[in-house]
């Protein structure tokens, strides 16, 4: 059996390659030769999303490569956290989603990949979300965090957006409780957008986002 | 001078009063006319009145005939579009919903005498008699390997581009570049002066370098062969391109580069040398919240890099609805002054 370092040289080269079924391959190779579901994850999967992070500012990775990192993340945790021997121990929930007239959905879907990845539940709501339902799903699901990726201007800045669930938040007194993360364009060319629409935090890609939400999983546990 | 002598005069490297200032205020038209954003795009008599009171307002040197970016899935048969009130309407139907609605697509061609064209027509015809000739009529024109995105969505479009199958992606990218190139023609036959050729797929930050050389470039050469370079502008939405602006130009010969924000001003200028106009971008997303002063501090930055030696012009990105006026007066104001070459 190859080491789990050379696995994961293999993998991260087919997905900076955009090289799907490569990557597929390789994270079959490893299984069959014996290399166990929970590694996939900790040894495979999980540091190569953290060497994207790792060089988001000296060489970030293309939009392309996020994207076929994370839906193969996604496949992959489908497929081995059934096998693991024990039930994983989940860091925490994010309700995700675009806020109302926003309906570009692939930064939420990127960023859902990686999150899973890393151990953290994501109840995606999809587009077009109102303040009111972010909140009520959050409360539904017991998510510490709630997500909302922008691609547009008004959408992030507008009354319906996060602004909207920070006053939701404040209404039923669970600001502090749930945290609001945000991402998405506008908030990549206005670096200070994230706290003019009341968001506790920001991420600048989808490998940069799981440090982000895993931070406020544990800001929300502490109240 | 008006602004197509402007633009002239920077394309050659001769003298002008000035660099010359695009603007996109596209959805201020129709609060400049009173109107709400769906009825001002229902309606190409109101798109080119509101430009041409645009322009006159404020100053700058071109003129759009741009409704909106998913009017081009409209005429592929998208049958809904999602308006708002304060910013840019959203493609509310994808075309392709599954991969066998690529057999039965079909682009609607020819364009200059469809139907749905019509209001285009009519922006155009108004804007060509009004102000041709003296202020760069400019067009926004998706790329072959771009308007997929439009038909079926970013992440649909990014699996099958990536992933396969092959016959799919071969026969939709084929009918997207019939299109590409029917959709210019007829906006070069309305009085378009200027192509904005909008590719993000042409830049490393949607696409690694590997595969812009092996996909991306082949159907850019595609496309500028089928239109040839008169007036072609280099776009990637609001992504980089200094990383690939040296192979296009060698490899299609397109003479000017509406550059990111996020790209670095001299280092694009440096790249693009005499060869083409290299146009660098305010980044006006936060123009919302600054104040005049830090406009013009901004603009002042941007052009004084960009300006020495000429061949240069000074635009904008989305111009957010919600830009207050004075902020737009203060980056006139501020791009004439350190623009001006008297």
């Amino acid at each position: 059996m190859e080491s789990i370092e050379t696995y994961l040289n293999l993998y991260h080269e087919a997905i900076i390659d955009t090289d799907r079924d490569r990557a597929l391959r390789i994270i079959a190779t490893a299984r069959e030769a014996g290399v166990k579901p929970e590694e996939i994850l900790s040894g495979i999967l999980i540091p190569s999303i953290n060497r994207f992070m790792n060089e988001l500012l000296v060489n970030p990775a293309s939009l392309a490569q996020h994207f076929i990192g994370s839906q193969i993340a996604n496949e992959i945790v489908d497929q081995m956290i059934p096998l693991f021997t024990s039930s994983p121990e989940m860091t925490g929930r994010i309700v995700i989603g675009t806020p109302v007239g926003d309906f570009h959905g692939l930064g939420k879907k990127i960023v859902s990949g990686y999150l899973r990845a890393n151990f953290i539940d994501v109840v995606d709501l999809g587009l077009n979300i109102s303040p009111e339902r972010f909140v009520i799903a959050a409360i539904e699901s017991g998510a510490e965090v709630i997500g909302i990726s922008s691609m547009m201007v008004h959408t992030a800045r507008g009354e319906n957006g996060p602004l909207g669930v920070r006053r939701v938040l404040r209404e039923r007194g669970l600001e502090g409780k749930i945290r609001l993360v945000v991402g998405g364009v506008p908030y990549r060319f206005d670096r200070e957008l994230y706290l003019k629409v009341g968001a506790d935090a920001w991420g600048e890609d989808a490998s940069a986002a799981v440090a982000v939400v895993t931070e406020q999983i544990r800001e929300a546990r502490k109240r | 001078m008006n602004g197509m002598e402007r633009l002239n005069a920077a394309l050659n490297g001769t003298p002008a009063d000035r660099i010359p200032i695009f603007c996109n205020l596209l959805d201020q038209g129709a609060q400049e006319l009173g109107v709400s954003i769906r009825e001002y795009y229902s309606n190409g008599e109101l798109v080119a009145t509101g430009q041409l009171l645009m322009r006159e307002k404020y100053g700058y040197d071109n003129l759009w005939s741009l409704f909106y970016v998913g009017r081009e899935a409209e005429l592929f048969g998208s049958r809904s579009t999602i308006f708002a009130d304060d910013g840019p309407p959203n493609v509310g139907e994808l075309v392709i919903k599954t991969l066998h609605d690529i057999d039965r697509l079909e682009p609607p061609v020819p364009l200059m005498d469809h139907p749905l064209f019509a209001e285009e027509r009519k922006c155009l015809s108004i804007l060509r008699s009004e102000a041709g000739g003296r202020y760069p009529i400019c067009a926004y024109i998706t790329s072959t390997m771009t308007l997929p995105v439009l038909l079926m969505g970013m992440g649909s479009w990014f699996s099958l581009l990536l992933s396969g199958p092959d016959e799919p992606r071969q026969r939709l990218l084929e009918i997207c570049h019939r299109f590409f190139v029917e959709e210019v023609k007829a906006y070069r036959e309305g009085g378009a002066d200027i192509i904005l050729y909008s590719n993000p797929f042409g830049s490393t930050d949607f696409v690694p370098a590997h595969f812009f050389q092996e996909h991306s470039l082949p159907w850019i050469r595609k496309d500028i062969e089928a239109i040839g370079t008169s007036g072609v502008v280099y776009y990637c939405g609001s992504a980089r391109m200094n990383d690939v602006i040296d192979t296009v130009i060698r490899e299609t010969g397109i003479g000017a580069y509406y550059l990111s924000p996020l790209d670095d001003t001299g280092e694009g200028k440096r790249i693009i040398g005499d060869r083409a106009l290299c146009c660098d971008v305010v980044n006006d997303i936060p123009m919302i919240d600054w104040t005049p002063e830090k406009v013009r501090q901004e603009v002042r930055s941007i052009i004084e890099a960009g300006k020495p030696g000429g061949r240069f012009l000074f635009g904008t990105l989305v111009m957010p609805f919600r830009i207050p006026a004075e902020n737009i007066r203060a980056l006139m104001e501020a791009a004439i002054r350190f623009g001006s070459w008297e």
